[in-house]
């Protein structure tokens, strides 16, 4: 039971750092109908930024957030001026790709500049709750508040502020919001510079729980795939139950089948990922748009 | 003399088909000149053809659903790795002789095929794409996490067996094989039905057409090959693990090789292949720390500015992204945007 309720909560845990991944993979895709195989490694920078600024500064984890951020706000306005607006209007085999090579350039210059070495990085929140028999690490309850803070925090800006409503009208029918005065382009770059920001983000949340390395970043792009195929694109609260659900499925997964480790994670949102794509191709919590709409 | 004409003009044999039966003429003896008097061609040149037909071979698999089904298939190395780890199990594990081991592997991805095809293959568009490459890094997890057969991490070594002229003149005539094969399948009724699910899906099915039927039977087909060249891979290399078999950039490679050669086309993965190969021996020789960086920046540049390949210029200049900026510096006014990848399919 004890051990139960300890796999119950790492995989919440674990789920909040999902959720936000999730999210900025989601939302580019219910935009703008480009699916980012990048996605991962952008998860993979925020946290060598993170890793960077801790170990030559020394500065706090978590703290990193306010550089990560505004630079990766920058980079993504830049690469979807650059390189996602050629794809956009074009089939997806296109984006894919091109998405694709990106993901081979990001993540081979890591390994060039700061080597295959897998990195840890030391915060000084580092102990843990106890509830009764179960521990709870620190970092983890900061990342999962953290996650809960950003996702609100997205919700109010796309539900109130007039840039997050023309994001909506844009992914809702770019025509209509082109006629009443959305610049479209200008839309698409905002949407995508602050999706790449926020998964960085999701890099530094992760760096303190997690070793990092250069090619972290594809199984993390399929986790990110298969939790919006079941969330329905761009959908917060999806994103917040599929991460969960993803979450607890890899902790018990490792937790009460013997000797396969974490390994199955993979697998398992594979699965989960084919089972709901037949079953339920429009996603389990709406969204932007019916997912069979690229 | 004059049947001879005939089927040329049926069969609109193009003179593409002309040149690769010329190069596999002046391929056949190569290995003949290797004899120690005549030091013509090196081990290693014909080691790297081997490695090149393989890709020929493979290319022309993915193109078989990925080109001409329209299926864009990202997980297609998952086949290449079980008729490596199909064969390699038999032979490292229960003893077995190569070629019945080979049979095995090739017939376990053509099960396997049948088997994921039967749920992937109803996705539609990214999802099948995505979901393939997600099979793919399942496959890898799962090859490692079953330690008592595969060797798990650690990997299976294979009786070595190091004969350069055969492993040549197999997969010589696989490749040979397999695109003469494509070229057929392209003018049987199956070959139209495909590209007609690649045109239109609905539009094919509401012609009584069973899509999911001939999606799978192509699919297998494809997976057969594929485990065919996975298994000669296996006992060349002598050496199998699951990052070295399940090797990220396999399919990718595939997919912008036949890009280059031109999607849907015969032809096209033969060239983009060949080239590709070429280039990448450049790269290599020059920047080894560099060359999957700039690799990633090929494949951008190839797709962004060249997705009609070298197959679709040859077809129909005007009609691709260079022509078209050709064009326009030539000052004929900027003309509609970008239409279509797929290019009328022909040799």
């Amino acid at each position: 039971m004890d051990q139960l309720s300890q796999a119950a909560i790492n995989g919440v845990m674990l789920g909040g750092f999902y959720a936000v991944m999730v999210l900025g993979f989601s939302i580019i895709w219910g935009v703008m109908g480009v699916i980012n195989l990048a996605h991962g490694e952008f998860v993979m920078v925020g946290a060598y930024i993170t890793w960077l600024l801790s170990k030559q500064l020394g500065w706090e984890p978590f703290a990193t957030v306010i550089v990560v951020f505004p630079v990766m706000f920058a980079v993504g306005y830049a690469l979807q001026h650059g390189l996602i607006n050629r794809v956009i209007d074009r089939p997806y085999l296109i984006s894919l790709l091109v998405t694709y090579g990106l993901s081979i350039i990001i993540a081979n210059a890591t390994k060039i500049i700061f080597t295959a070495t897998p990195r840890t990085v030391d915060t000084a929140f580092s102990g843990f709750w106890r509830v009764g028999d179960v521990t709870v690490p620190i970092t983890k309850t900061i990342v999962l508040i953290a996650a809960l803070i950003i996702m609100s925090g997205l919700h109010l800006f796309l539900q109130y502020t007039r840039l997050g409503k023309s994001i909506r009208a844009a992914a809702q029918n770019r025509e209509a919001a082109r006629i009443v005065g959305i610049e479209i382009k200008y839309v698409y770059a905002i949407t995508f510079a602050i999706c790449i920001a926020l998964t960085a983000v999701a890099g530094t949340l992760v760096a303190p729980t997690q070793p990092i390395y250069p090619f972290m970043g594809p199984p993390l792009t399929l986790k990110a795939f298969a939790i919006t195929a079941m969330a329905g694109l761009g959908s917060i609260p999806g994103a917040l139950m599929g991460g969960i659900v993803l979450g607890l499925v890899e902790v018990l997964i490792a937790t009460f089948v013997p000797g396969v480790g974490t390994n199955l994670g993979i697998v398992s949102s594979f699965v989960i990922l084919v089972v709901v794509l037949v079953t339920r191709p429009q996603g389990l919590f709406g969204g932007l748009k019916p997912a069979g709409a690229h | 003399m004059r049947t001879l004409t005939e089927i040329w003009k049926r069969y609109k044999l193009g003179p593409l088909v002309l040149i690769l039966l010329v190069l596999f003429l002046f391929l056949l003896p190569l290995p003949r000149w290797l004899a120690p008097e005549r030091k013509l061609v090196s081990n290693s040149l014909l080691f790297s053809l081997t490695q090149l037909f393989m890709l020929v071979t493979l290319a022309s698999d993915w193109n078989m659903t990925g080109g001409f089904t329209g299926y864009i298939d990202f997980g297609h190395a998952v086949f290449f790795g079980i008729g490596a780890y199909g064969a390699g199990v038999m032979m490292a594990k229960a003893g077995w002789p190569f070629v019945p081991a080979l049979i095995v592997g090739a017939v376990a991805a053509a099960i396997f095929a049948v088997l994921i095809g039967s749920a992937t293959l109803r996705l539609k568009g990214p999802y099948f794409s995505i979901a393939m490459l997600g099979t793919f890094v399942a496959m890898r997890e799962i090859v490692r996490v079953l330690r008592p057969i595969t060797g798990g991490g650690s990997g299976l070594t294979l009786p070595p067996y190091l004969n350069r002229p055969l492993f040549y003149y197999v997969t010589l005539i696989l490749a040979v094989l397999v695109v003469a094969f494509v070229w057929w399948l392209r003018r049987t009724q199956f070959g139209a039905t495909l590209v007609a699910i690649r045109e239109d899906e609905v539009g094919a099915e509401m012609r009584g057409i069973n899509t999911t039927l001939h999606k799978i039977t192509i699919f297998w087909i494809a997976a057969f090959f594929t485990g065919i060249v996975g298994a000669l891979w296996a006992y060349q290399n002598t050496f199998i693990d699951p990052d070295v078999v399940f090797f990220e950039s396999r399919t990718i490679e595939l997919v912008m090789m036949t890009m280059l050669g031109g999607l849907g086309t015969v032809a096209g993965p033969v060239i983009g292949v060949t080239v590709i190969y070429w280039l990448r021996d450049i790269l290599w020789s020059n920047f080894l720390q560099f060359h999957l960086l700039v690799e990633g920046v090929l494949l951008i540049v190839i797709v962004l500015f060249f997705p009609e390949g070298i197959m679709g210029l040859l077809n129909d200049p005007s009609a691709t992204s260079l022509g078209r900026l050709w064009g326009r510096y030539l000052g004929e006014g900027p003309k509609d945007a970008y239409q279509s990848t797929e290019t009328e399919t022909s040799v």
